[in-house]
């Protein structure tokens, strides 16, 4: 694959859910290291897409190619490729008392898919475990249960547990939400700061519209089908917004006070 | 209680070990309780607490099965238990309804047709209470073998698959898009456990199985911060309270299988004790926030 060939390529992509299509005819590129923005109302179809480009929803028309590869019918790609692939989720399942310490997590996210021993460790894993930690913010944090941390403690832990090994493609599905403004703007500039260090390209779904237009250099507008796509001066739009979230929605610019640069 | 007095001595609890039949019951017991210990570890953070129950109270209609067709109930129940759990997959799966809501549905069914079935056999009516209260007095050395085999090719899958089975109980999205394949673990574990329930219910008994999958794991996960020590904590505490819950039945003559369970909780009440002390002591006090650039005070909560 070549330096300017697409990071992701996805073509006439349509994904099913139960009976009705969540997402139709859909087609992008993901430029390498560039940060893309999917945006949409509730129910547009964001996330049904990211779960089929992930090779975790079914494909009911269309191809997707990651690093060159194509994404197999059930969602199978060669593990070199799979391990070039990090996901930050909206939340994590845990129960108070979860029996995983952060230093534990964050080397999962080292070990190699597949049946391994390799949580048992080395010092290479140690290393690196330690060094996304420190990365991160989160080197503090190394013995603390999972369940014990806060929202933006755990999406601090979830990018530890991206960058603890080299990767090339960063998904997002709606990593900011239930975060409050200032951890949100953290979020933002640690994830920035990250990419730019890492050379990833980053899908993310956001409903932040604002963050989406100082931070992304392309948005993708979905309603099912891709309404408009492009910079995000283009793509937002008040008549694109009206467009894509209907006439009563209106712009507002906000500002973060009292974190360094907004406010 | 002159029996209980009686038995209640150093003789008498050597008497009792040299029987071959408490010698059977005590390895047994102690392989049981470390089988339920290291499946409910995860069975309990992926919440199919209820699933070990619901299996248990249908096994009752796969041992009415094979008594009715004449054939081993042991032999009966693995492919009952195995088919209980690919239809409560498929059902969860295919209908979206709760899973607990169709475990119940299932699993009172299978339970009415199981009574209907043992009525109409007379010779067994007096052994109800075996099978509800389990006879683990009565385990054979070709039950042993079957228990320890498992134990062993449990220990192996879940070693192997460890990082599978943590990902795919945090968030299976997640497991999925770092490599693993989700559905296949998913289904490789409920089919795990209901080979496990299956063959420990001869031992344990219907009523007390999930007791034996749910109580050493939440006492392991009141004392424990790091997971491969939850789960082997877990196994040790389900085997260490089969193991003495058994000689304090041999020596009170009071049921086995009961005896177990009354040892499992007062072995999660030590732990809870345990964990309530370590919490208020300052060597693990909540250490301080994270030091990164404009960190807000909204993070360190």
């Amino acid at each position: 694959m070549t330096d300017h060939a697409p990071v992701l390529s996805v073509e006439g992509l349509s994904v099913r859910r139960g009976e009705q299509l969540a997402v139709e005819q859909v087609s992008f590129q993901l430029a390498r290291e560039t940060d893309t923005a999917l945006v949409g109302p509730n129910g547009a179809g964001k996330s049904s897409l990211v779960a089929a480009l992930l090779g975790l929803l079914p494909r009911a028309a269309g191809s997707v190619r990651i690093l060159g590869h194509a994404l197999g019918p059930a969602g199978e790609l060669p593990r070199s490729v799979r391990a070039q692939i990090a996901y930050l989720p909206q939340s994590l399942a845990l129960q108070g008392r979860f029996p995983l310490t952060v230093g534990e997590f964050v080397g999962f996210g080292f070990d190699p898919p597949g049946l391994s021993l390799a949580w048992l460790g080395n010092k290479r894993r140690t290393k690196a475990v330690l060094r996304a930690l420190e990365r991160t913010g989160c080197q503090d944090l190394e013995e603390r249960r999972l369940s014990e941390l806060s929202g933006g403690q755990l999406k601090r832990v979830l990018l530890a547990f991206c960058v603890v090994r080299p990767r090339q493609l960063l998904v997002l599905d709606e990593a900011q939400a239930g975060l409050d403004a200032p951890s949100s703007e953290q979020f933002q500039q640690l994830l920035l700061e990250l990419r730019r260090q890492e050379g990833w390209t980053v899908l993310q779904v956001s409903h932040d519209l604002e963050m989406v237009r100082r931070s992304c250099d392309q948005v993708l507008c979905l309603n099912r089908r891709l309404r408009c796509s492009g910079a995000p001066d283009h793509a937002l739009s008040p008549a694109r917004l009206a467009e894509l979230y209907g006439p009563n929605v209106v712009p507002y610019r906000h500002h973060h006070a009292g974190v360094p640069g907004h406010g | 209680m002159p029996g209980f007095l009686a038995m209640a001595d150093a003789s008498g609890l050597l008497e009792v070990l040299g029987q071959p039949f408490m010698q059977r019951a005590l390895l047994g017991g102690l392989l049981t309780g470390a089988l339920g210990g290291l499946l409910g570890s995860f069975a309990v953070l992926r919440q199919l607490s209820f699933f070990s129950d619901a299996l248990g109270h249908s096994a009752l209609l796969g041992i009415s099965l094979g008594i009715l067709l004449g054939v081993n109930p042991t032999l009966v129940l693995i492919p009952f238990a195995v088919l209980f759990a690919l239809l409560v997959n498929q059902l969860v799966a295919r209908s979206g309804l709760p899973a607990d809501a169709l475990l119940n549905i299932v699993y009172s069914t299978s339970l009415a047709f199981a009574v209907v079935a043992l009525s109409l056999v007379e010779t067994y009516r007096g052994g109800i209470q075996q099978l509800l209260f389990g006879d683990i007095l009565g385990i054979s050395w070709s039950d042993l073998t079957v228990i320890a085999v498992l134990l062993m090719g449990a220990l192996i899958y879940l070693a192997l698959s460890l990082r599978a089975q943590v990902l795919l109980t945090l968030n299976s999205d997640l497991a999925g898009a770092f490599g693993v394949g989700a559905n296949r673990h998913r289904l490789a574990f409920i089919m795990l456990l209901a080979v496990v329930v299956a063959v420990s219910i001869k031992a344990v008994g219907v009523l007390l199985i999930s007791a034996f999958v749910v109580i050493p794991a939440c006492g392991g996960r009141l004392v424990s911060r790091h997971f491969p020590l939850y789960a082997l904590l877990s196994a040790c505490l389900g085997g260490g309270c089969a193991l003495l819950g058994l000689l304090g039945s041999g020596l009170t003559n009071l049921p086995s299988g009961p005896c177990v369970v009354i040892v499992q909780f007062a072995g999660f009440l030590l732990a809870l004790v345990v964990s309530q002390q370590t919490s208020r002591s300052p060597a693990v006090a909540v250490p301080a926030g994270p030091r990164i650039p404009g960190a807000g005070r909204a993070d360190r909560e």
